[in-house]
């Protein structure tokens, strides 16, 4: 019977429950969803690491690609080797590795580090199927059983990885989305508890009635655990299985986003099991954010004050945010740069109601005198009201709002640089890969030949070192790409910094470096490197920095008259305009000169449209994350302030039997809850921008180790404060019928102290 | 002023209880001069406050005529309650986000008689030194005369209060209504005053009790 009294407020008020309900069950799917995506990604990272660990693959001394010749070779020799071909597949960016089952009879593990990942589907497939259904060469790698004895003398081993390492750069990408995690869970705790406490208050006189019909405290204090424990396990459940649906869904995109981002396919996850780990985190904060108060010191409570983000003063909240911001600037690692980030966030929330309410308050008492300023100063009065007492809601809307203006920012800032880098990479309209075993040299002289033919370059990949002592503790293995001729395909790109002429002073010996490699070895240009290429060490001086978005890989640019003789490219290509040629006529011309029955030939132009979609898929899951937390923070607003408004409806009563018109009371309400949200929106403003400039220039640099120019986008401002009005004006009018439908006039009970202010 | 402030004629009022039709007030008629105080009295739901309600048009008659300082109040109610007819509750009758001198220029400017003047509503009741205080800062007593104060500064022809010293203590709810008779007889002005306290309603010229007249 008790149990019935005390939950017979959610009878009267099933709008609360299904608020709170509501609340749990959205709050639990965001963090599942994020939740099972960050676990997928760390496993895979594992699965790589523990694969890498394992691997060992066989190279030449004389920086040749190994081929089937020297597997051969080796297995003759009694080695244990076996083939390893990656390719891409179709016309798809997805990786498709074959392997020789038979030849790896003499491993005594998978070499690919695990069990799951046999010859029963992707990545990992016969090694004739990918040669057989390949459109393009695949790169041969040939590993070594890790307990093999000594190599032939022509050969030595290496680490076996399938990208670039990504060492600490993976682990930012997993931290970055673990603190917008993070935010996530705070914002949502917020808002729970705001959902909690709003029917609490209201339910207190109940309590004190029991408390005077002889039920103990600590009583009813259990029943209330009880009753929210209940509530949370209840709603958990299909948050839970909502969240698993939401990671399928977004699974994709956050496997190209990896897989782009770190050569890093996601393996694990496939079938993953419930994740009851997030259920129960989720649980705990729940009840923690719900039930925090009954462990904190008691305070006398103060009348309209029911924020609870008001214990510290205004000194210390402003002292917070100071602390924070040093901390952002000064950070030198992004571990310090979010908790830096949180501190803002802490001193904003607690200082933002009351700086709004103060506001509110002034703007009331510059009133005059006259009908219509009498009720605006009776609305603003009732602003600072609101903003005193949905302080919980209006901190996370505040917050959900930034997030998505600062992510929203990032991605289309981008997006423009990333499609303008892209263009000028790709400013050729053929890409022309050199076949195995062809005389590149001869297809430079053929082109050379061909009159009417535009602008063109010949492009020499393979690896080079920086040497130890030239910004590096230790030889730095880079990605090297050499350009012959330079012509306005490449004199047209976008250089972070350079020294004066930089691709005369290129084509004079320099070199030019990416910005990832600048910036973890602190290169400028105009200093000198000592660049290995092949088994030629060179003095290059440092003539440009160039945007390398996406990769982390370090990489070095040089003329291809710099190179070494002896240096062996693993990779070459012809970047091509046609000019007044048409494109078969260059083909016919290269594969007679290299007797070759078929060339591959790529349009660059789907080339970029592909690499734009890869990438739009990489911000997908960031993006996602921050609109479904401004939905839950919106829905949270709009059902606080529904109830809120609720509270106060007979105030608008008394506005009607003061003879205030029904139409102008409606419009009242409207420019009030208008006012609400356009006051959130005002104050997310400046903190959104703030975190824009933390995640171009701050976050960025250290995860992914290149920065973004820093650009905001009043459109989107004016885009999100036309969905705020939208809230405020559903809020109004939920309100509206709410006040057409009253039949009585009498105030609430709870009124008769003189009503919350 | 005209004589009249309040003329109703023939009134009457039925609710349905589930299957029942209670007639709550039936071929009511009666009238009130400037000045004149009426105490309508009678057992809990009798009708008293759901007279007040259709005496200020918060509530639909079902039948008869209300005529207001000599006008007639059909389709007039929002009107005549802006201007002309003060409604006095038991409790809430402030804006608790407002001070009391705020209250009291919001009434006064909605009214259309903000002269300024309101302090001196504030001084007439005893509550000037709370002008800048909020509701919840002050005693029920204190709000009550605010809430007076609010009523007395938009100047009205009639007066409905509905229990105005339910919720006090003896000594306040005399001397709350010590004043709201001494302004509302100086202003001139008709009071309908609804309560169940015998010595309050003995203060009024008239009496009605609905609980004879049902």
């Amino acid at each position: 019977m008790l149990a019935k009294a005390m939950i017979s407020h959610y009878r009267r008020h099933p709008l609360q429950l299904i608020a709170l309900a509501l609340m749990i069950v959205v709050a639990t799917m965001l963090w599942t969803g994020v939740s099972v995506l960050t676990g997928q990604a760390r496993d895979s990272l594992a699965v790589s690491e523990e694969a890498v660990a394992a691997r060992k693959a066989v190279v030449r001394n004389d920086g040749q690609p190994v081929s089937v010749t020297d597997f051969v070779a080796l297995r003759r020799a009694g080695i244990c080797v076996a083939p390893w071909l990656e390719t891409a597949r179709g016309d798809a960016a997805q990786k498709v590795i074959g392997i020789d089952p038979l030849a790896m009879a003499c491993f005594d593990a998978p070499p690919t580090g695990s069990d799951s990942a046999g010859l029963d589907g992707d990545p990992f497939v016969d090694i004739s199927e990918v040669a057989g259904q390949s459109s393009r060469p695949g790169q041969l790698s040939l590993l070594v059983s890790p307990g093999e004895g000594p190599l032939p003398s022509e050969y030595q081993r290496r680490e076996f990885r399938l990208g670039p390492a990504t060492g600490e750069l993976a682990d930012s990408f997993l931290l970055n989305l673990d603190a917008l995690s993070l935010l996530v869970l705070f914002i949502t705790g917020l808002l729970v508890r705001s959902v909690y406490h709003l029917g609490l208050a209201q339910r207190r006189s109940s309590f004190v009635l029991l408390e005077r019909f002889g039920v103990e405290k600590a009583r009813i204090r259990r029943l209330l655990t009880a009753e929210l424990t209940l509530l949370t396990l209840i709603c958990v459940l299909p948050g839970v299985l909502l969240g698993q649906a939401l990671a399928n869904r977004l699974g994709q995109g956050f496997g190209q986003a990896l897989e782009s981002l770190f050569d890093l396919p996601l393996y694990a996850g496939e079938s993953s099991p419930v994740p009851w780990q997030a259920a129960l985190v989720m649980v705990v904060l729940v009840l923690g954010a719900c039930l925090v108060d009954r462990f904190l010191p008691q305070r006398p409570a103060r009348q309209g004050s029911s924020s609870g983000l008001s214990r510290l003063p205004v000194w210390a909240w402003s002292a917070t945010v100071g602390v924070g911001l040093m901390m952002v600037f000064l950070a030198s690692s992004l571990i310090w740069v979010f908790a830096g980030s949180a501190l803002v966030f802490a001193g904003v929330g607690g200082l933002m109601p009351g700086l709004l309410a103060r506001c509110a308050d002034a703007v009331a008492r510059r009133q005059r005198q006259t009908p219509s300023s009498s009720l605006n100063r009776w609305r603003y009065r009732e602003l600072a009201v609101m903003f005193r007492n949905l302080a919980l809601p209006v901190v996370a809307l505040q917050f959900a709002m930034a997030t998505v203006l600062a992510v929203q920012a990032l991605v289309t800032t981008f997006e423009a640089t990333f499609d303008q880098w892209l263009a000028q990479r790709l400013s050729a309209e053929l890409y022309v890969q050199v076949p195995d075993g062809a005389d590149a040299q001869a297809g430079e002289r053929a082109l050379a030949q061909l009159d009417g033919l535009g602008d063109w370059h010949r492009v020499r990949s393979g690896k080079a070192q920086l040497l130890a002592g030239d910004g590096a503790a230790e030889p730095l293995t880079m990605d090297l790409m050499a350009l012959s001729p330079i012509t306005p395909l490449v004199t047209d790109w976008t250089l972070l910094a350079s020294v004066d002429d930089p691709w005369a002073a290129l084509a004079s010996g320099g070199v030019m470096v990416n910005e990832q490699l600048a910036r973890r070895q602190g290169i400028q240009s105009g200093q000198s490197l000592r660049v290995k290429m092949g088994e030629s060490a060179l003095t290059m001086p440092v003539v440009a920095v160039y945007a390398d978005y996406g990769r982390p890989a370090a990489e070095v640019l040089v003329h291809g008259d710099s190179l070494p003789s002896g240096f062996r490219p693993s990779f070459q290509s012809f970047s091509i305009n046609p000019g007044a040629l048409a494109v078969d006529d260059i083909a016919r011309r290269l594969r007679a000169e290299w007797q070759v029955a078929d060339l591959v030939i790529r349009d660059n132009a789907s080339i970029q449209a592909l690499a734009s979609q890869v990438f739009q898929q990489t911000f997908l899951l960031t993006r996602a994350i921050s609109v479904l937390t401004l939905v839950l923070a919106s829905l949270s607003l709009l059902v606080m302030g529904w109830v809120f408004f609720s509270t106060r409806s007979w105030y608008f009563q008394l506005l009607g039997i003061w003879g205030v018109q029904p139409g102008e009371i409606r419009n009242q309400l409207r420019r009030l809850a208008l006012l609400l949200t356009s006051g959130v929106t005002l104050v997310a403003l400046p903190l959104g921008v703030w975190l824009t400039w933390v995640l171009v220039s701050r976050i960025n640099p250290l995860a992914f180790g290149w920065s973004l120019p820093m650009a905001v986008y009043p459109g989107f401002w004016l885009e999100l404060g036309l969905v705020m009005a939208a809230i405020g004006l559903v809020i109004a009018w939920l309100i509206g019928r709410q006040l057409a439908g009253q039949e009585s006039l009498r105030p609430a009970a709870n009124l008769e102290a003189g009503g919350e202010r | 002023m005209p004589d009249d402030v309040l003329k109703v004629h023939r009134l009457s009022k039925e609710f349905i209880s589930g299957r029942d039709r209670v007639q709550v007030i039936a071929g009511l008629s009666f009238t009130l001069q400037a000045a004149q105080s009426l105490a309508v009295v009678g057992r809990s739901g009798s009708g008293k406050s759901t007279l007040l309600n259709l005496l200020c048009g918060l509530e639909d008659a079902d039948g008869g005529l209300i005529s207001v300082a000599g006008r007639d109040t059909v389709g007039r109610w929002t009107a005549l309650r802006k201007q002309t007819i003060g409604v006095v509750f038991q409790e809430a009758n402030l804006m608790p986000a407002m001070t009391l001198l705020e209250n009291v220029q919001l009434r006064a400017s909605l009214a259309g008689r903000a002269s300024g003047e309101e302090m001196h509503w504030l001084e007439q009741l005893g509550v000037a030194a709370e002008a800048h205080r909020f509701p919840d800062q002050v005693s029920g007593g204190q709000r009550q005369r605010a809430a007076l104060a609010m009523v007395f500064a938009m100047r009205p022809a009639l007066i409905l209060a509905d229990e105005p010293t339910g919720s006090l203590d003896r000594q306040t709810a005399d001397d709350v209504a010590d004043r709201l008779f001494e302004v509302q007889r100086n202003s001139g002005c008709g009071l309908v005053l609804a309560t169940h306290d015998q010595a309050l309603a003995s203060r009024c010229e008239h009496c009605l009790d609905l609980s004879e007249s049902a």
